[in-house]
């Protein structure tokens, strides 16, 4: 934190001085590119963090510039204007929180698409703003308002403006080193993988995309304050493109990136636009080739440099706390499925499964490629919806729920091909699947949070033959395929599930890496007494750790007894052995 | 509704049709969000003032619009599009990059003021009992017409189904034998250049000038968003749509009124059907 402190004094000191060295007027110039820069800083949490692009940033600036005016035009007294300026924020911020989730809800991908309406919707506030000239002073604008406090513009509202850049640039500095942030990234780097840790990842967006919204409404009602005059084009397409170019161009991914971006381009605009005609052009080519070749932007390339000439300080050792226990229920119940059909299309998946697991012990299932092995997981986990039939936990019916509700029936799981955040270290991976069902509110705003550990976990890492605890700081896309499967597995376990899903854990491993699987397996079942499905091929280990096997063909259950009794029957043979039938 | 109304829906859905064709190709099948397609609308409305300007014949507009936009459509694709094929996102942020290039050099050169042509084929025909512009009814006629020698073509050629095995997977389409660099270059190019000349039909009507590309490009975006990417047809639905609501809104209430229809009818397409109006499921 004292790291924070001296970039936020730093950034204080600079702007400070710019009104003494730089004089007044200069001062009231960069007040506007501060402004900017505070949205673009916006923008830049949301695209940087969660991945999703705001095309229409503006929308929410304008329409806090707008609502800002008419409040110091029209009422009387700071408090009351300051009391509306709020309520305006929340507003904005409930608005974009609500348009968010409900474009997000189940689906995890189609950022594209949110990015376009939202583009749609800053057209329509863009016009719609033109179109009230009651109201809004149509396309000439709202103007003859005073700025608040009836500070000057041209004088010490400057200082309004750096407190609350100040202000901003602290608060996502401190929001950077939190749990909230690795939990954002973690959205854009796998969204499926934090659905199934029990995230309702739609909110998570929805809650930074409302952030984002209202840090740009603070910047546009300051905005409204310092300029004395708000047009449509505040409201609408051209600003937010501008904004997004500023925060590209300065620097997604770095707090300082779109503040940087935003100020040196206004100061070099004001510069250069006169004298040097070709500056748009020269701003456009820039932001391709930032695009192509920097994404990271001025701030990234800052940052590379600085790290050249003061080399990076190693992490200390991670402080480990207790981590409180998961919210679920932690007794097993059994599994059972009652005659589900799923079609997807005109395919037909599975065609009247029924089977009924125990209360605990480790089931497998086998069966031949495309016989509904993972699609079984799936309609356990909420990935699919079936078509027909009921799939009970205990005494709850939990088919077609969302997958983020898996967790919170106590349902864990380890996909096929390992899923993990690929582009954070395996701590961050364990921090995260710690925090799964387990933090609150609160907890996401507490450093401490990064090093829960919980006694699955630290029996997985402290077991010497498992690679994890060795390469706890190494980035995920550097290990082997081997060692993600460890990491998947022991998030999986990290989130204390009653009922642990595992398909093919042991796919891509070596011998005795498969054998350090299957004890981690038994041994999972054994101290929880939990129930464990598992899809496996290989025989040996279906004989050795399972109490019951589950054989599908075809989308039905061929035959489900113990591993003898399947292995001398006559039907699973013939499947087995090629008879068609 | 009377006769006038119906033949200007008909002029709406023709002209958005054709460049929404390209947009088609360029992001239904190559998969670029390009955000500069209406500024190659604009270029290819411009040809008529470089020719004129020149003092070329009025039959060389459409060589001229040809050329210009083919040759800055290669350049393009050739320095910048082709790093983007596979990153959606990307190609989103670089072509709007593009076309703030593009209306910046085009500005340069021709100035930020409204610039206007002359109607090739002047005076009107009676329709139905009702006057009508010339020139929008063979217009009309022509893309018609190309469109069924289009889709005609479409059925025997296997270039779509090269252009879908590239995009699906580049590295497999080039190992049988599919030039993909060129292959891209070319559906790039050719779907930019009917944008281009859509821009040089709809030059005679309407006020040229550097920023009138994004309206088209919003247009036609939503236009393939509502009517699905990929088909012939999703393209006609989504064309009729977003044609016709605004024409009908705007005649029925006012410009602004129809302009707002179109956007919010498609704020919640791309909501609860991103897949466009045929798809099943939400």
């Amino acid at each position: 934190m004292a790291f924070v402190l001296l970039h936020v004094s730093l950034l204080a000191a600079a702007l400070l001085s710019i009104p003494y060295f730089l004089g007044d007027f200069a001062a009231y110039q960069f007040g506007l590119y501060l402004i900017y820069g505070m949205a673009a800083q916006g923008i830049g949490f949301l695209w940087g963090k969660t991945g999703v692009l705001p095309l229409g940033q503006a929308m929410f600036f304008g329409v806090a510039a707008y609502a800002m005016g008419i409040a110091l035009r029209d009422v009387d007294g700071l408090l009351v204007q300051l009391a509306l300026g709020v309520a305006i924020l929340l507003v904005i911020a409930g608005f974009a929180y609500i348009l968010a989730t409900l474009v997000f809800k189940g689906r995890s991908d189609s950022g594209p698409y949110f990015s376009l309406i939202t583009l749609a919707l800053a057209m329509i506030a863009e016009q719609l703003s033109g179109s009230f000239p009651n109201i809004t002073g149509g396309f000439n604008g709202l103007s003859g308002f005073d700025s608040l406090a009836g500070l000057d513009p041209f004088g010490s509202f400057y200082y309004v403006i750096v407190a609350a850049s100040v202000g901003v640039t602290f608060m996502l500095l401190v929001l950077d080193r939190l749990p909230v942030s690795l939990i954002a990234k973690a959205v854009n780097d796998n969204e499926p993988r934090m659905q199934l840790l029990g995230f309702p990842t739609h909110v998570i967006k929805g809650l930074a995309f409302a952030f984002s919204a209202a840090i740009a409404a603070i910047a546009g009602g300051l905005f409204a304050s310092h300029q004395g005059i708000v047009t449509p084009t505040s409201t609408g397409f051209a600003l937010s493109a501008e904004l997004v170019i500023l925060t590209a161009v300065g620097g997604r991914f770095h707090v300082f990136g779109p503040l940087l971006g935003a100020v040196f381009f206004g100061w070099a605009a004001s510069e250069f636009r006169d004298s040097f005609a070709y500056w748009e052009l020269l701003l456009a080519v820039v932001f391709i080739v930032v695009v192509l070749k920097a994404p990271g932007g001025l701030a990234e390339l800052l940052k590379s440099a600085f790290n050249k000439i003061l080399p990076h300080r190693t992490k200390a050792n991670i402080t480990t706390y207790t981590a409180p226990p998961a919210r679920y229920a932690r007794t097993s119940e059994s599994l059972k499925f009652d005659d589900v059909y799923l079609q997807i299309g005109v395919v037909k998946i599975l065609n009247g499964v029924d089977f009924e697991t125990p209360k605990s012990g480790i089931v497998s299932i086998i069966g031949p490629n495309g016989a509904g092995k993972t699609t079984i997981l799936n309609t356990i986990t909420g990935n699919f919806s079936v078509s027909k039939g009921k799939i009970q936990l205990g005494t709850q019916e939990i088919q077609s729920r969302p997958s983020y509700g898996a967790l919170s029936v106590g349902i864990g799981r380890k996909l096929q091909i390992p899923s993990v955040f690929f582009s954070m270290s395996v701590a961050e991976n364990l921090s995260i699947a710690m925090m799964a069902g387990r933090a609150r509110t609160l907890d996401y705003f507490k450093l401490s949070t990064l090093g829960w550990r919980g006694d699955g976990l630290t029996k997985i890492l402290a077991n010497p033959t498992v690679p994890l605890a060795n390469n706890i700081e190494k980035a995920v896309q550097f290990l082997p395929q081997g060692h993600r499967q460890f990491l998947e597995f022991a998030m999986t376990v990290a989130t204390d599930p009653s009922t642990l899903l595992l398909d093919e854990p042991c796919a891509g491993l070596s011998p005795q890496e498969t054998m350090l699987m299957t004890e981690l397996v038994k041994e999972f079942q054994d101290t929880t007494d939990g129930l464990v499905i598992i899809i496996e091929h290989d025989m040996s280990i279906v004989e050795a750790i399972s109490d019951k096997v589950l054989v599908l063909h075809q989308g039905r259950v061929l035959a489900y007894a113990s591993y003898r009794e399947i292995k001398s029957d006559p039907a699973v043979q013939a499947v087995y052995a090629g008879d068609t039938k | 509704m009377s006769t006038i109304l119906i033949l200007n829906i008909a002029w709406q859905i023709s002209t958005l049709a054709l460049i929404t064709l390209g947009l088609a190709i360029v992001f239904g099948k190559l998969r670029i969000m390009n955000m500069a397609h209406g500024e190659f609308v604009m270029i290819g409305a411009y040809a008529p003032v470089i020719t004129s300007s020149m003092g070329l014949p009025s039959w060389l507009q459409v060589p001229v619009c040809i050329l210009t936009v083919a040759l800055v459509a290669l350049i393009l694709e050739r320095t910048i599009i082709r790093h983007l094929y596979g990153r959606m996102f990307d190609s989103l942020l670089a072509t709007w990059g593009v076309a703030i290039l593009l209306r910046e050099i085009i500005e340069l050169i021709f100035g930020r003021g409204y610039q206007s042509v002359n109607l090739p084929i002047p005076g009107t025909y009676t329709v139905f009992g009702t006057d009508y512009p010339a020139y929008r009814l063979v217009v009309i006629a022509g893309i018609i017409l190309a469109f069924i020698a289009l889709a005609w073509w479409n059925r025997r050629s296997k270039v779509a189904t090269q252009i879908k095995a590239m995009v699906g997977n580049p590295e497999l389409a080039q190992a049988i034998g599919i030039n993909t660099s060129r292959l891209s270059a070319g559906a790039f190019v050719f779907g930019c250049t009917t944008a281009g000349l859509a821009g040089l039909i709809l030059a005679p009507t309407i006020r040229i000038e550097p920023m009138m590309g994004l309206d088209y490009l919003v247009r036609s975006f939503f236009a393939l968003v509502i009517g699905g990417l990929g088909t012939l047809e999703g393209l006609g639905v989504g064309t009729t749509i977003v044609a016709g609501t605004q024409s009908v809104v705007s005649a029925a209430f006012s410009q602004t009124a129809g302009y707002l229809a179109v956007l919010i009818l498609s704020i919640f397409f791309l909501w609860l059907k991103p897949d466009g109006i045929r798809s099943s499921s939400r």
